[in-house]
């Protein structure tokens, strides 16, 4: 719990390792704690180990094979670092060759429009932006129509900030997914937050469900955890993270520039949680 | 035999106001000494018969947190007749442009004439961001398109709220961690620079376990003088790691930020912080066990 896993799920391990240590005997040369060690990493790793692996690259080459631009939208609470992982993002894209546009729909925070501005100057990608005070999902409707007529391969769909518990403006970004049916909905969560990530996924995830108005509601497909540079080796958020949703974190921000995207190594992560 | 069972039931409430205190993101090592601290206050032997133990042990677990959330150190009131500086620092993304304008909004309202002086130079779109809430907020503002010091443009700016006689001139700084030294040091400078009356810490009510040595750090490096806590708005929230900041850095609270708006600023009340940190509704109930 010192390194910042949940403390529902933290018992949760505890019992599933406890389940998996009953019977076991502890052959004459293990020790008690290497072996309860053992089935703690055993565990930890299941639950860090994605359902589905989702490659991006590929899935994109698909897309464009039909003729339209792979959409991401990219989700999350107030600061986390949506529209920085964004430009990340897009700059790892840009260095796989593909051309990438992106969607300003934070229409509401002030300097938001700008901050995409300034981040698609310097990647020479192309924005499309409405001002502020629109409505999201329209914005997003356009920059996709727009993308596809000058063949795009990537739209990357930057979102504004929302507490999860505020029911208006979840309803709107639900709007917003059903209304795009993007290919790929990333929830993007930070490392330093605590027990309120737990909350903060689920309730993105039933937002989208519940409000949705389309027949089979997109839910978070993937996860990008920020900030892990600011936690030392409290890495607790990940084990959280992946272990309500069942989905994978595709990328971890590891500092402010745009080479600071990391591909997750889960056999890193339990070192240091169990360090 | 009675005693003990009496001994035994405490220790398990003490233990689930624990689970409470570390769902709540309390630090681990403050929530044991806690523990230890209200294990001696409540001294089973001394207690009078008759007493309600439950009600005793949930007042001293109060008592104990809201200890914690009362500084000793008064944090700074504006004076009249003089130029008056605040700088904010704190983590990425924790708030403080945001918390900025909430205050130059307070104080405007109050009379104040105040100028938002934008030294992060660092974050895309940082300036227009500020701009745009001094706009909305009717306040004065300054910074630099060009300029990459934050050093240069916070000095420029402190300097004309001086020479225009502002009475109360924030400087807005752009996120750091204490990993990154650099970060750091440039904060020690723009710090040496403006030369504040009060640098007020900015720390999301959401943060885990990491809250006290950050805090820590901001604290050692950059005398905090007072403490603004964002995001109480989410209700989910209950600020143990806030919280944990606080006590690590022995800085009051003054206000909570209760929203995106400017006008969602709130005065910090410790007994209701308290009261969502142990999310009194549950506890209530445990303690009813
Ligand atoms: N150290 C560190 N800082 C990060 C990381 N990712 C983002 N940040 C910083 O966090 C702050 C907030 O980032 P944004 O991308 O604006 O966050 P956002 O989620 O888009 O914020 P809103 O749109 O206001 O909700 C900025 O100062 C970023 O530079 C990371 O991986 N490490
Ligand atoms: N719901 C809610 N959102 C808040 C509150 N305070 C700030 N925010 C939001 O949090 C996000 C980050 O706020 P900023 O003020 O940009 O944070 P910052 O500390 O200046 O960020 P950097 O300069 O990148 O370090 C924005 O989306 C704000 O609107 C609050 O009290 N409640
Ligand atoms: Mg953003
Ligand atoms: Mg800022």
């Amino acid at each position: 719990m010192a390194k910042n896993v949940a403390v529902d799920i933290a018992e949760k391990i505890v019992d599933s390792v406890c389940t998996a240590l009953i019977g076991k005997v502890v052959g004459t040369f293990g020790t008690v704690r290497g072996v309860v060690k053992e089935a703690v990493e055993k565990a930890l790793t299941r639950i860090l180990t994605p359902k589905r692996v989702i490659n991006i690259l590929p899935e994109i080459q698909a897309a464009k094979r039909k003729g339209r631009p792979y959409v991401i939208t990219f989700i999350g609470v107030n600061g986390v670092g949506k529209s920085t992982s964004l430009a990340k993002v897009c700059a790892y894209l840009q260095s796989k060759g593909l051309t990438v546009s992106i969607a300003a729909c934070d229409t509401f925070r002030s300097g938001a429009v700008e901050q995409l501005k300034t981040h698609t100057r310097c990647l020479e990608a192309r924005l499309f932006e409405k001002g502020y005070n629109r409505d999201a999902a329209g914005v997003a409707a356009d920059a996709i129509a727009e993308a596809k007529r000058l063949k795009d391969d990537v739209v990357l769909v930057d979102t504004a900030g929302r507490m999860q518990d505020n029911t208006p403006l979840m309803r709107a970004l639900a709007k917003l997914v059903a209304v795009n049916q993007p290919d790929l909905v990333l929830f993007v969560g930070e490392a330093l937050v605590g027990n309120d990530a737990v909350d903060q996924v689920s309730r993105f995830n039933q937002a989208l469900r519940e409000y949705s108005t389309a027949k089979n509601p997109r839910l978070v497909d993937g996860m990008i955890l920020t900030k892990f540079d600011t936690i030392d080796d409290k890495v607790g958020a990940a084990i959280s993270l992946t272990y309500v949703t069942g989905k994978p974190i595709i990328f971890v921000g590891t500092g402010q520039t745009y080479s600071d995207l990391k591909r997750m190594n889960v056999k890193m992560l339990i070192r240091m949680l169990l360090r | 035999m009675v005693l003990a069972d009496l001994g035994n039931k405490i220790t398990n409430m003490l233990n689930t106001i624990a689970t409470a205190l570390l769902m709540s993101d309390v630090d681990v090592k403050l929530v044991k000494k806690m523990q230890t601290e209200v294990k001696e206050q409540c001294n089973i032997d001394e207690m009078a018969s008759g007493v309600n133990k439950r009600r005793m042990i949930q007042q001293a677990v109060i008592k104990a947190l809201t200890n914690l959330l009362d500084s000793k150190k008064r944090p700074f009131k504006p004076k009249r007749g003089k130029t008056n500086v605040f700088m904010f620092v704190g983590l990425q993304g924790s708030g403080k442009t945001t918390s900025c304008t909430k205050l130059a909004y307070y104080y405007k309202r109050k009379g104040w004439k105040v100028i938002l002086i934008c030294a992060d130079t660092y974050r895309a779109g940082a300036y227009d961001q500020l701009k745009q809430n001094a706009t909305k907020a009717k306040v004065a503002y300054y910074g630099s398109y060009t300029e990459s010091d934050p050093v240069v443009v916070a000095e420029k700016g402190v300097n004309i709220g001086k020479e225009q006689k502002y009475d109360i001139v924030i400087v807005d700084t752009s996120g750091r961690h204490k990993q990154e030294e650099a970060l750091f040091e440039e904060m020690q400078m723009v710090h040496k620079a403006v030369d504040p009356d009060e640098v007020i810490f900015v720390i999301d009510s959401s943060i885990g376990q990491a809250a006290k040595g950050q805090a820590t750090a901001f604290q050692s490096s950059v005398d905090v003088g007072s403490i603004i806590i964002t995001k109480m708005d989410n209700k989910n929230t209950r600020g143990g790691g806030a919280l944990s900041a606080v006590a690590a850095t022995g800085s009051p609270v003054t206000f909570i930020g209760t929203g995106e708006k400017m006008h969602a600023l709130e005065r910090f009340d410790a007994e209701s912080f308290v009261g969502q940190l142990l999310g009194m509704g549950n506890l209530k109930g445990l303690m009813d066990v």
